[in-house]
């Protein structure tokens, strides 16, 4: 039974670009069949019906909505989102602008997810009901049950409190004069130019909002590992590899860790659209001016454009994420390229 | 470790599957705490009319003179930036969340279990058009989702839930789906289908009491998380309209006056975290009684 | 060297669940020398894993050794530390587990487990070498055990190889391991009785050419005449019987052992029941049947130009290995599944109004719905019938007489019920329906042999009260000989022999047919001898190779 691993990463690529495709009818229907007019939003109250209809005509919003639709993914194919009447930008520049920011903070946190979860899943699973996995499995469980918002304001206050010239407000010191390079991302742009003030102050910046973004995956992840670790202590095959004489620690740590990664991956990519979602709580505690920041902004003003292109992006992120997920999965388990294959 | 599982299963005949749940519940500390917590805050909220000190403080009432006092024993979570008494908002904030819980709950669970259910049994292009849909849903990210639906339509209360509603079946759908399929697949739900079963019996009588276990525990750990989204909606502002109290919205009230008034923030968000937890150690707890794995 | 390599003595283990506590093994004691096998023997619940795994030191957390030794090598193990203990359990000895698919890390290729293995072999021993080295010496490992292509094993992850290859691999881990016993829980099991009986002879020979000792754990007496020198008989947590093989076969002393004995369909003999053949006129007849799975390159014939033909009346007996198309015939047989050619004709007269056909399932935990009542799962075909209030009970309450199952269990969920008795409302249920035909579908696999021996006999007295025809289907000849009037031989989805039932198992015409008789395990030598003779090519040929 061959297999082909690239035809199926292409399968699920097919799959992704049908659920982009449902994604974007579903969020356009929903933009355009909702009371209010966007031209009349755009133009305010002072504007003459005549404004209003004629920025109608040039916004295409008489036309049916599979037109409007079809001439909308044929441009924005071209990289042609519309302008976003907030900024009265083309809605790629903004996102162009804001994008990197969100990318930065949501890979910082992940992570630090995974650099935390995992140990601690696995230590907790270790040592089962004593007072290490009674620790762990509270720091999980606070994780999941605390609102990302009340986390993300306790740091700024314990932050404020007891660290008086912590940064708990924006991606770095503005009083440095750096402008930005070619990725976007603080931390790289700023050794790239040899900057390692700006570095270090970025890394300041980003490590309360990661630490809390990170939070509730922590929480979920570390529940995920621990029950895969005690899970799998149980099957045949530890029994095996130790009646065979394999020492404990490679059992557990090369042979168990393995198998047991499987779930938490798993879940991180099912996960993603929360994590997606929570960064736009925290963007916004810590002002950090990334792509939710953006969209909440755009939300609360109806800028449709805007809206319709940030429910994309994060369409995307998510497709993103579990396509990486997908491949470390596949590299992970040999039963599962199998089934893709299949 | 099958003839372990054996020797178990014959200590297991002689007890009643009640009493085996019965004493894996009550012997889990955290599964009895989270019952005692989430009775509490039922209770609070259904009788905190006449239990706040200080009801009348619900409304749009202005009280400067007393206005960020500290927690002392007059208001146990000290007053907001108008003087009203933050414990009996909290109180009453309980209600909104728990409304919100019954409401999404109690409409996307049943929707989600029947197309679950429906589609792990029928197979074919139903199965297709239920998972496809539900795949597309898991790639919104739901915060998203609901501020968009919530603001575009009004953002309301009962705009949000509906929003919420609208993607939480997809979870259930998902998890009854997987089970639903599995028990398809065992010998006697095709022993039933040659006794003459109809599809309603196989579904509702011989897979849906299968699922019952996975379908409690799911629904008491998403009774959490249904708070805690509410609670972030109206903390961005997208929730129940001022001055109605919203454990969200005290939140972010509070926050303007930070960290000096930092009471206004952390005890209605300790409210927060203190359903949500009870409902997580219950729905861990449910998960030990049932037995399940993970 | 006077004390023998293991030593139990007066070994109690206790169980606790749900705040109850109960005794799973009463004073166990027995000996196994160097170099010695010896076999426990045992139906469910005996105690024979758990006493595997008390002297593994595995025995799960609610489980606790209230009194007793266990020696090695005249050391105590329950004395010893953690530490001291797990090193023992590392070098002493070794366990083959029933399932060999579950007893690899399914992520991890076959040649991992394996390299971890000797290297750590090799460090206790204080060897060193290199990567290649030990590939090597895996590598003649495994061409030992009959593995011909080691490279291939080693490279591949455990599904990617087959049942029986993987228990090859697994005994390859201890003759790397080298320990001194060897224990082996139901080796083979899971496997097909062909393969099972290669990787027994495996074992065997082994076990003399590294001078281990063995222990083996079973439940089938025709294992143990092959295996072991002396046996431990087992029941309800206690020692019934001790001694030499050929003494516990032919002359037990205990009424258990005995029963044990008697309840093994025997397969040649004066024990042997013939069933009688039918000469009443066909009932269902299939011609031609073919039967496609899979699309395009994935497409496979399961079933091949098969014309099989059931009399009514008669106890027709489908034989065959997993995968061989045996349950696909019995299925389109009887209209659950649509041949992709060929056609099935019911004959005879279908009585009016109730199913030609019921099946009872080889499972019967996954048989019977576990949030259902006995009641409930009754009442449904006769819902169905027309039957309500009264007349349903009566009705139930026959049904129950029929099984020989008291009327009070109508109220039990399956979880109360032992396995016989869920297969006695199987069968009931599909009485339920007043059919003419039951399909048995390996119905006695999961039971114990003594269980399985009064349902058998269940089978023949409903057949003989309500005039029922069988279309069985099953992997155990020696069970076929016994209850069939009729047999056929299932190979790769084509029939390969046909015939009543005596007469196929005394002149068998397919060199398969052979194979699969002589594989099968027997109690006594007369039996043994009787046996057909089968070549070593004719064996390997019909080996099932393919991959699970």
């Amino acid at each position: 039974m061959q297999q082909n691993p690239f035809l199926a990463i292409l399968t699920r690529l097919g799959t992704f670009v049908l659920v982009m495709i449902v994604l974007s009818i579903m969020i356009f229907v929903l933009a355009r069949v909702v009371p209010g007019d966007p031209a009349r939003m755009a133009l305010g109250p002072t504007a003459t019906p005549e404004q209003v209809s004629a920025l109608r005509t040039e916004m295409g919003l008489d036309l049916p909505l599979p037109v409007q639709y079809l001439s909308y993914m044929g441009r924005a194919l071209h990289g042609d989102l519309g302008m976003s009447l907030l900024s009265q930008r083309p809605v790629t520049a903004d996102l162009a602008q804001t994008v990197p920011a969100t990318v930065e903070l949501v890979l910082a946190a992940v992570i630090i997810m995974f650099a935390i979860a995992i140990p601690l899943g696995v230590m907790t699973a270790h040592f089962r009901d004593l007072w290490i996995d009674h620790v762990g499995r509270l720091v999980s469980l606070v994780g999941v049950t605390i609102p990302s918002f009340l986390f993300a304001i306790s740091l700024q206050l314990i932050a404020a409190r007891y660290f008086g010239d912590w940064p708990i407000i924006g991606r770095m010191d503005h009083g440095l004069g750096f402008t930005g390079g070619p990725t976007g991302l603080m931390l790289v742009d700023s050794l790239l130019a040899g900057r390692l003030d700006v570095f270090l102050s970025a890394l300041q910046h980003l490590a309360l909002p990661a630490i809390a973004l990170s939070m509730a995956g922590i929480g979920q992840i570390t529940r995920i590992t621990r029950s895969a670790m005690l899970e799998n202590r149980r099957k045949d095959h530890v029994l095996t590899l130790q009646s065979f004489g394999v020492p404990e620690r490679v059992i557990i740590f090369r042979y168990l860790l393995k198998l047991s990664s499987i779930a938490p991956l798993t879940i991180m990519g099912l996960e993603f659209a929360s994590l997606i979602g929570n960064a736009f709580v925290i963007e916004m505690v810590f002002s950090w001016g990334g792509f939710a920041s953006y969209g909440l902004n755009a939300i609360l003003q109806k800028d449709l454009n805007a809206v319709t292109a940030v429910v994309l992006v994060s369409g995307l992120f998510f497709i993103v994420a579990n396509l990486i997920v997908d491949i470390l999965i596949s590299i992970i388990d040999p039963r599962m390229r199998r089934k893709e294959a299949r | 470790m099958a003839q372990i599982k054996m020797a178990l299963d014959g200590a297991d005949k002689d007890l009643s599957a009640g009493y085996m749940m019965w004493y894996r519940f009550s012997r889990n500390p955290a599964a009895v705490i989270g019952t005692l917590i989430v009775l509490s805050a039922v209770i609070c909220a259904l009788l905190a009319p006449w239990i706040t000190p200080r009801p009348q403080d619900v409304g749009a009432v202005v009280n400067f003179r007393a206005r960020h006092l500290p927690p002392d024993a007059q208001h146990w979570f000290g007053t907001d930036k108008v003087g009203r008494d933050i414990f009996s908002r909290a109180i009453f904030g309980l209600r909104i969340s728990l409304l919100l819980v019954i409401g999404v709950l109690g409409i996307s669970v049943p929707i989600g279990t029947v197309l679950g259910l429906v589609a792990g049994y029928a197979g074919g292009w139903t199965e297709r058009l239920i998972t496809g849909l539900t795949n597309v849903m898991l790639a919104m990210p739901p915060l998203v989702m609901a501020l968009a639906v919530s603001n575009l339509l009004q953002p309301t209360l009962m705009n949000a839930m509906i929003a919420i509603t609208l993607l939480w079946w997809t979870w259930h759908a998902r998890l009854i789906y997987a089970v639903s399929k599995s028990v398809a697949s065992e010998d006697y739900i095709e022993a039933a289908r040659i006794a003459g079963a109809g599809p309603l019996h196989i579904l509702f009588r011989e897979i849906l009491p299968n699922c019952i276990s996975v379908i409690s525990v799911k629904t008491t750990l998403d009774a959490a998380f249904v708070i805690l989204f509410g609670a972030t909606l109206s903390f961005l502002g997208f929730g129940v309209k001022p001055p109605t109290p919203d454990l969200g919205s005290m939140v972010a009230d509070g926050r303007q006056f930070m960290p000096d008034f930092w009471w206004e923030v952390l005890c209605p968000g300790a409210v927060i975290l203190y359903v949500t937890l009870g409902f997580n150690l219950l729905g861990d707890g449910l998960r030990d009684m049932f037995d399940m794995e993970g | 060297m006077s004390d023998p390599l293991l030593k139990v003595e007066g070994l109690d283990v206790l169980f606790t669940a749900y705040g109850q506590t109960r005794q799973v093994l009463r004073d166990i004691s027995f000996t196994v020398g160097a170099g010695e096998r010896v076999a426990l023997i045992g139906e469910t619940g005996s105690g024979k894993s758990v006493t595997a795994k008390a002297i593994l030191g595995t025995l799960p957390r609610n489980a606790t050794v209230s009194a007793g030794r266990i020696e090695v090598e005249g050391r105590n193990v329950l004395d010893l530390p953690r530490s001291a203990r797990d090193a023992l359990k590392g070098q002493a000895f070794s366990l083959i587990m029933q399932d060999p698919l579950s007893s690899f890390n399914p992520v991890f290729k076959i040649g991992s487990h394996l390299d971890d293995v000797l290297r750590y072999a090799d460090r206790r021993a204080g060897v060193r070498a290199s990567t290649s080295e030990r590939r090597a010496r895996i590598a003649a490992v495994l061409r030992r055990v009959q593995l011909a292509d080691p490279e291939r094993v080693m490279n591949a992850y455990p599904s990617e190889l087959s049942g029986g290859m993987r228990q090859r691999v697994l005994i390859g881990l201890a003759l790397l391991h080298q320990p001194k016993l060897l224990i082996a829980d139901e080796p083979g099991t899971a496997l097909d009785v062909t393969t099972q009986d290669e990787i027994l002879n495996l074992i065997n020979t082994l076990v003399a050419e590294e001078g281990m000792a063995l222990l083996m754990i079973t439940h089938n007496l025709g294992v143990v005449r092959k295996v072991a020198d002396r046996v431990v008989v087992m029941r309800h947590g206690d020692i019934v019987e001790t001694g030499p093989c050929t003494q516990i076969l032919h002359a037990p002393a205990h009424d258990y052992t005995k029963g044990l004995l008697d309840a093994v369909p025997p397969l040649y003999g004066a024990r042997v029941q013939t069933q009688e053949l039918s000469e009443k006129p066909a009932i269902v007849s299939a011609n031609a049947l073919y039967k496609e799975f899979g699309r395009g390159a994935r497409r496979f014939q399961a079933v091949r130009d098969v014309t099989v033909t059931l009399r009514e009346g008669e106890i027709f007996g489908l034989a065959g290995e997993s995968g061989s198309g045996k349950t696909t015939v019995a299925r389109m047989m009887m209209g659950l599944a649509r041949p992709t050619t060929g056609t099935v004709t019911v004959e005879g007269t279908p009585n009016p109004g109730r199913p030609l056909a019921q099946i009872v399932y080889q499972n019967p935990g996954t048989s019977l719905n576990p949030k259902r009542t006995v009641k409930q799962s009754l009442s449904l075909p006769l819902k169905r019938a027309g039957l309500a209030g009264a007349a349903r009970d009566a009705r139930l309450a026959e049904l129950m007489g029929l099984v020989r199952l008291p009327v009070s269990y109508l109220a039990k969920y399956p979880h109360e019920l032992s396995g016989g008795q869920k297969q006695r409302v199987a069968i009931a249920r599909a009485l339920a329906a007043d059919p003419k035909v039951l399909i048995l579908d390996e119905p006695t696999a999961a039971l114990d042999v003594s269980v399985q021996k009064t349902v058998i006999e269940l089978l023949l007295q409903l057949r003989a009260e309500l005039g029922l025809t069988y279309f069985m289907i099953s992997h155990d000849l020696s069970l076929m000989r016994n209850f069939c009037s009729r047999l056929a031989i299932m190979l790769r989805g084509e029939i390969v022999e046909e015939g009543p039932t005596p007469q196929v198992f005394a002149a068998p015409q397919h060199p398969y047919t052979r194979a699969l008789i002589a594989a099968i395990p027997v109690v006594t030598d007369a039996e043994e001898r009787l046996k057909p003779a089968v070549t070593p090519e004719e064996r390997q040929a019909f080996l099932v190779t393919t991959t699970d």
